[in-house]
């Protein structure tokens, strides 16, 4: 399964929208929240999304979905220090929590990872009001 | 014993340290008021993490690196993280630094940060302190000047990038949010790298 | 009772079990049932009919599984 990797600046977002994703996807998921600084405070930090990565990655990939700025640039350094060019890890280009709730849904009925970015990012170009 | 390395990186955070509160104010002008405090945390955490007793300065600075990607915490993590271990590589190996290791390591610095930020000179970031810095060793190096007096001209230099940042507007990041806004206040990471470049050449001067 | 995100995302999961295509269609918007985020935009409110489609070569199947939980989970339906 696609592994997903929720990245927040806030440690109590990440598990909110974890909790979230979670509860749409199912007990047998591939998804880990990753947030706040290892002091409890607000910020990124790049090796603890790496962490994140290695702890869901499988052959089928992991996509990173983060909430701002510099979550970004961290999740950026983070896949540069796995080392491995061969690794599949994409960033994707959506809102942090509903991108993570449909990623989390596309990877739960075995999407690929395009089709699982292509499902976060979905969610950003989707119209919320109707 | 510790390395001159090590020494080295106590004055930055020494330096961190005593402008914090500045670089905080300069922050909650046109950014989010925590440059002070996350540089100041993640160079607490360089000193704390360092190995005291590596010669190896490659070594050395590329775990600088890797603490102040992890422990900084804004986006100067990434982007100073990025730069130290960029300039790491250049020094893999060495135990001593010659003008030219240096000049080769500023400039690994610099695109580091501007591979990692996606900023160019002009959008009042760090770069428009650092690039005029890396052209200024260059310079001094080039008239066959000492180390420390290319440091002092890539110092002057840097200067010069901070205020000319006061005169123009955000480009990119937090501060680009303010817009005209941002004009007339300085920018707090060109700020910095400009008080660890002056931190390293009060270093080599006192050596 | 509009399309909220969990019983969406319960009716995605089931859709993607079929080789059939699985549209809803609420007044004339359609969504393909396979994805979360276009079943929500949908944005079926309260009282309006969800139109059902399955097509394919286990749509007997899918029609009745998928049918029965949103005729349990909506019932305006």
């Amino acid at each position: 399964m696609v592994g997903i990797v929720i990245v927040s600046h806030s440690r109590k977002a990440a598990e909110g929208i974890f909790e979230l994703a979670v509860q749409m996807a199912g007990e047998n998921h591939n998804i880990v929240a990753c947030g706040g600084m290892e002091d409890g405070g607000i910020g990124t930090d790049a090796i603890q999304i790496k962490n994140a990565v290695l702890k869901v990655y499988s052959n089928d990939g992991v996509v990173i979905l983060a909430d701002l700025g510099s979550a970004i640039l961290s999740s950026q350094a983070a896949i540069e220090l796995l080392d491995d060019e061969n690794m599949k890890v994409i960033i994707a280009d959506a809102p942090v929590l509903e991108g993570a709730v449909s990623a989390a849904v596309q990877a739960y009925i075995g999407g690929d990872i395009k089709a699982v970015v292509e499902a976060a990012e979905l969610a950003g170009h989707t119209s919320k009001l109707c | 014993m510790s390395t001159k390395v090590y020494q080295c990186m106590k004055k930055i955070h020494a330096s961190i340290e005593s402008n914090k509160d500045f670089l905080t104010e300069l922050d909650s002008a046109i950014g989010d008021a925590d440059h002070g405090n996350n540089m100041s945390r993640g160079f607490t955490e360089v000193v704390r993490q360092l190995p005291q007793d590596n010669e190896d300065i490659g070594f050395i600075l590329n775990k600088v690196g890797m603490v102040l990607l992890s422990k900084v915490g804004g986006a100067s993590g990434p982007l100073y993280g990025t730069a130290f271990m960029k300039a790491g590589k250049q020094a893999t190996g060495k135990e001593h630094i010659s003008a030219e290791d240096l000049s080769g390591m500023l400039a690994a610095a610099l695109d580091g940060i501007k591979y990692r930020g996606k900023a160019v000179r002009g959008e009042k970031t760090m770069i428009d302190a650092l690039e005029p810095a890396a052209e200024a060793f260059s310079k001094g190096m080039g008239e066959n000047r000492t180390i420390e007096a290319c440091l002092g001209m890539a110092c002057a230099a840097a200067k010069e990038g901070v205020d000319y940042t006061k005169t123009i507007r955000a480009t990119k990041g937090r501060a680009s949010y303010l817009g005209n806004r941002s004009i007339g206040h300085q920018d707090p990471g060109a700020t910095s790298s400009l008080i660890i470049l002056e931190a390293v050449r009060d270093f080599y001067l006192q050596m | 009772m509009g399309i909220h995100a969990r019983p969406a995302a319960e009716i995605a999961k089931m859709a993607a079990h079929y080789k059939s295509e699985v549209i809803l269609s609420v007044n004339n918007k359609t969504a393909n049932a396979k994805s979360l985020i276009l079943m929500i935009a949908l944005g079926a409110k309260n009282g309006t009919e969800l139109v059902l489609s399955v097509n394919g070569e286990d749509e007997d199947e899918a029609f009745e599984a998928i049918g029965r939980f949103i005729v349990n989970n909506f019932n305006e339906v």
